[in-house]
């Protein structure tokens, strides 16, 4: 057992521990590899822009594919509010989805045989969002 | 690690001041699996609960990673050095991740270091047991990795979002750990009749610490209710504590180990193995610092903090300075 350990200072030993000068939190937005969008994975607490990649990178790119970080400081996000009109939509908006467009493959199958029309549509694009 | 049912529970304060209506409405979300945020509307029990159940935890990873450090100087093979080394690293990252969870919830992150060197915050019991052989790594890494995994599943489908996300980076990071823990059992298992003897012996000496680490039979656990309630909990302590047994009991006696309990049984109708009650007067004895190793945990813990504080000072700019 190395001699530090052997040999530890007890409570009574010190005098009362200084206080540990402050850093900020920086919100960390890594992209696991160059095809991908930076996700946001947490958070860190740093004294500056440089120790919050730093921290960042062994934090949250040790175990994982990390090609890029980002470390923003939180007090210099903006964002929204949860709940608030903000978000509120007038309508449903089907009208702008595919999932609003139902009634298209009926009206396909009064002119097309139904294998002829699942051969055209098969590669529509999924809606991702 | 994880910090399965807290010994000592602190129980959640009360709801008498909250508005009755935000009161039901939190409720409600709660109910319909909505994932509470930072700054979303809380009582301020739940926010207090789930700030000391981050602390606790942040609290065990930081002091579980001391034991294992010394061994990093005495591992048996590079591989199992490379292993523990990582494993450790990890340790202390979940460490930093919980301080910030805990931290967003209202306590400054000083505080918490402060506070658990000196004494006023607690960390998981088995680490105030001592790691006298490497077969003590081994069953560290099956045994306890094993139980927290277990306990982290369910935390992982808690109520909390930014503990929850935190949960899952976690799990997914500590499957490697109970893998190695693993890998070390079934080799002294499958070795000389030296390694065996040893891994036995540091069985003995695991088994109940770890049978504990769910924490307090439910029926003694008042305070589970409001947990459970708001989710900051998903799982009793006592359905934790026999899913391990379940899982553990049957490995462990296909490896060739004597169990350390002349009560275990296997009750047939349920197919539960039943074990005899585990000794919580001892439990309670060391989580109150009467433990082999607690001063020695905590000595160190204030050893790193005070040697540190030149680097911290330095690299914000305060050499020379004390803080105000």
């Amino acid at each position: 057992m190395s001699k530090i350990r052997e040999n530890l200072p007890g409570p009574a030993d010190g005098q009362p521990l200084p206080a540990e000068p402050l850093t900020r939190v920086y919100e960390v937005f890594l992209q696991p590899t160059r095809n991908e969008p930076h996700v946001q994975v947490g958070s860190v607490n740093a004294a500056d822009d440089q120790m919050a990649l730093d921290f960042a990178r062994e934090t949250f790119g040790r175990r994982q594919a990390c090609a890029h970080i980002w470390v923003v400081r939180r007090d210099h996000l903006v964002g929204t509010v949860y709940g608030e009109d903000f978000m509120e939509r007038a309508c449903d908006r089907g009208y702008r989805e595919a999932r609003g467009y139902q009634e298209v493959r009926r009206k396909w199958e009064q002119f097309r045989r139904k294998g002829d029309v699942d051969e055209y549509q098969k590669d529509d694009l999924k809606e991702a969002f | 690690m994880s910090i399965g049912g807290q010994m000592e529970e602190p129980k959640l304060g009360g709801t008498e001041t909250e508005d009755p209506q935000k009161l039901a409405e939190f409720q409600a979300r709660i109910d319909s699996g909505d994932l509470i945020e930072r700054d979303d509307w809380m009582p301020e029990a739940y926010r207090t609960g789930m700030l000391r159940m981050a602390e606790h935890h942040a609290n065990s990873e930081i002091v579980g990673a001391l034991p294992e450090g010394e061994w990093i100087t005495r591992a048996p093979s590079l591989r199992r050095k490379l292993a523990l080394i990582a494993k450790v690293q990890d340790e202390v990252g979940h460490g930093l991740m919980l301080y910030r969870v805990a931290e967003d919830l209202g306590k400054p992150r000083d505080q918490m270091l402060r506070d658990l060197i000196e004494g006023r915050t607690k960390y998981h019991n088995v680490f105030n047991y001592p790691v006298p052989t490497w077969a003590d790594v081994a069953m560290i890494a099956w045994l306890v990795d094993g139980a927290a995994i277990l306990n982290q599943k369910t935390l992982a489908d808690g109520s909390y979002a930014p503990y929850v996300r935190t949960m899952r980076r976690i799990n997914a990071e500590e499957a490697f750990h109970f893998k190695h823990g693993e890998d070390m059992v079934l080799t002294l298992m499958s070795g000389t009749g030296r390694q065996k003897q040893m891994a036995q012996e540091a069985f003995d000496r695991w088994w109940w610490p770890v049978l504990m680490f769910f924490g307090p039979p439910d029926k003694e656990s008042r305070h589970n209710a409001p947990h459970l309630k708001w989710r900051i909990k998903t799982a009793s302590n006592d359905t934790l504590r026999q899913k391990f047994v379940n899982r553990f009991v049957p490995a462990a006696l296909d490896l060739g180990f004597r169990i350390p309990d002349p009560n275990l049984r296997r009750e047939d109708r349920t197919g539960n193995w039943l074990t005899s009650p585990p000794d919580w007067d001892e439990f309670f004895r060391v989580i109150r610092g009467n433990g082999p190793c607690n001063a020695k945990r905590l000595a160190l813990r204030r050893l790193s903090y005070e040697q540190g504080q030149w680097v911290r000072r330095a690299v914000t700019g305060q050499l020379g300075l004390s803080a105000a």
